[in-house]
C-alpha cells in the first residue's frame, strides 16, 4: 500500500569532520542541537509543502497532525493550511501555478510581463 | 528532458538581508528558467565546506524576490552541463549562473518557499534530496518562481564552500 512517506526528501548536514554550529543557532534553523554540534550528524526526511513548496524538516517528535490537503491528496505545510482554513480560500497548488504560467507563456502572454500591462481591457464609463 | 549539474567548486558566501540588498555576484549558486514556457525542477543541492577555520553559515536556497538581469556566462572552474552526455542541445535551456548586470534579491515572502542549510563550513557537508514529485520548481519568467539561488543568510559568516545544484529542465 502507498503511503505519503515515499514524498519525503532527505536533509543530511554532516559535522563529523566540523565543530559544528552553536545551540542557539541550531534551534534557529529549526534542528536538534544534540546533533549539530562538534562530530554530530543531523539526518531528517523533508516534506515539500504542495501549495507553496516550502521544505519542512520533519520533526520526529511531533505529536500534531501534519495539515492535509484532500484536493492535492498531500501534505502541506503549517503556513498554508492556516491559509486554507480561511473564508473566501481560493485552492491553487504550485502545480496549477506552474502551468498557468506555461500556458499563459505559449499564449503570448507571459504572467506578471509588461505586455500583459500594455493589454489590460478597456473600460468605457459613459 | 535532461537531468543536468551546475557546479561551483569553490566561492565566498557571504550573509545578505533578504531582498533589501542585492546578492553580490560571486557569492551565491543561481538557476534561472530564463524563458517564458521553460520550467527545471531542482532535486539536489550539495555544499561542502572549505573554510579554513570555524565559521557558521546560515545558506539558504530560497526563491528570487528580483530577478538577475543579464546573467553572466559561467567561467571555468564552473560549469552546467547535462549528466548523460550524449543529451540533444536544448535551444533555449534552463542555466546556472554566479553572476549578472544586475544581481538578485532574495525574496522576503513569508509565504515562500525556502530551505534552511544552515552548517559550518570548516569541514561541514549539508546535503539535500528531494523526493520524485517533491522538487523545487522554476517556471517561466514571472518574479519569484522564475529564479532560485543557494546564498548566505544574514547573521552568517563568510565562509568557503563548493557546491552542486542537480536539475531536470522539462
Amino acid at each position: 500500500m502507498k503511503s505519503k512517506s515515499r514524498f519525503e526528501g532527505y536533509l543530511m548536514v554532516d559535522h563529523r569532520a566540523s565543530p559544528g554550529i552553536p545551540e542557539d543557532v541550531a534551534r534557529a534553523a529549526g534542528r536538534d542541537p544534540r546533533f549539530s554540534g562538534e562530530g554530530k550528524l543531523f539526518e531528517a526526511a523533508t516534506m515539500t509543502c504542495w501549495h507553496c513548496q516550502n521544505i519542512v524538516v520533519l520533526n520526529p517528535e511531533r505529536r500534531r497532525a501534519r495539515a492535509y490537503c484532500p484536493k492535492c491528496d498531500n501534505y502541506i505545510c503549517d503556513g498554508c493550511e492556516a491559509l486554507r482554513q480561511m473564508p473566501g480560500y481560493v485552492h491553487v497548488s504550485m502545480e496549477q501555478l506552474s502551468d498557468a504560467i506555461i500556458e499563459s507563456a505559449t499564449k503570448g502572454t507571459p504572467l506578471g510581463s509588461s505586455l500583459e500591462l500594455l493589454n489590460q481591457p478597456k473600460i468605457f464609463v459613459p | 528532458m535532461s537531468r543536468r549539474v551546475f557546479s561551483v567548486p569553490t566561492f565566498t558566501a557571504t550573509a545578505t538581508a533578504d531582498h533589501a540588498t542585492t546578492l553580490a555576484n560571486g557569492t551565491y549558486m543561481g538557476l534561472s528558467a530564463i524563458a517564458a514556457a521553460n520550467r527545471a525542477e531542482i532535486s539536489e543541492v550539495y555544499l561542502g565546506g572549505q573554510s579554513a577555520a570555524s565559521n557558521v553559515n546560515i545558506m539558504m536556497l530560497a526563491r528570487h524576490q528580483t530577478i538577475a538581469v543579464t546573467l553572466a556566462a559561467l567561467a571555468a572552474p564552473n560549469s552546467d552541463g547535462p549528466l548523460d552526455g550524449l543529451t540533444q542541445v536544448i535551444t533555449s535551456a534552463v542555466r546556472g549562473f554566479v553572476g549578472a548586470t544586475t544581481p538578485p534579491t532574495r525574496s522576503v515572502g513569508t509565504t515562500e518557499a525556502r530551505l534552511n542549510m544552515t552548517y559550518n563550513s570548516f569541514g561541514g557537508i549539508v546535503r539535500w534530496l528531494a523526493a520524485p514529485g517533491s522538487e523545487w520548481k522554476i517556471t517561466g519568467i514571472t518574479t519569484l518562481v522564475s529564479e532560485s539561488s543557494v546564498s548566505g543568510f544574514t547573521g552568517g559568516g563568510s565562509g568557503v564552500m563548493g557546491g552542486h545544484i542537480i536539475y531536470e529542465q522539462m
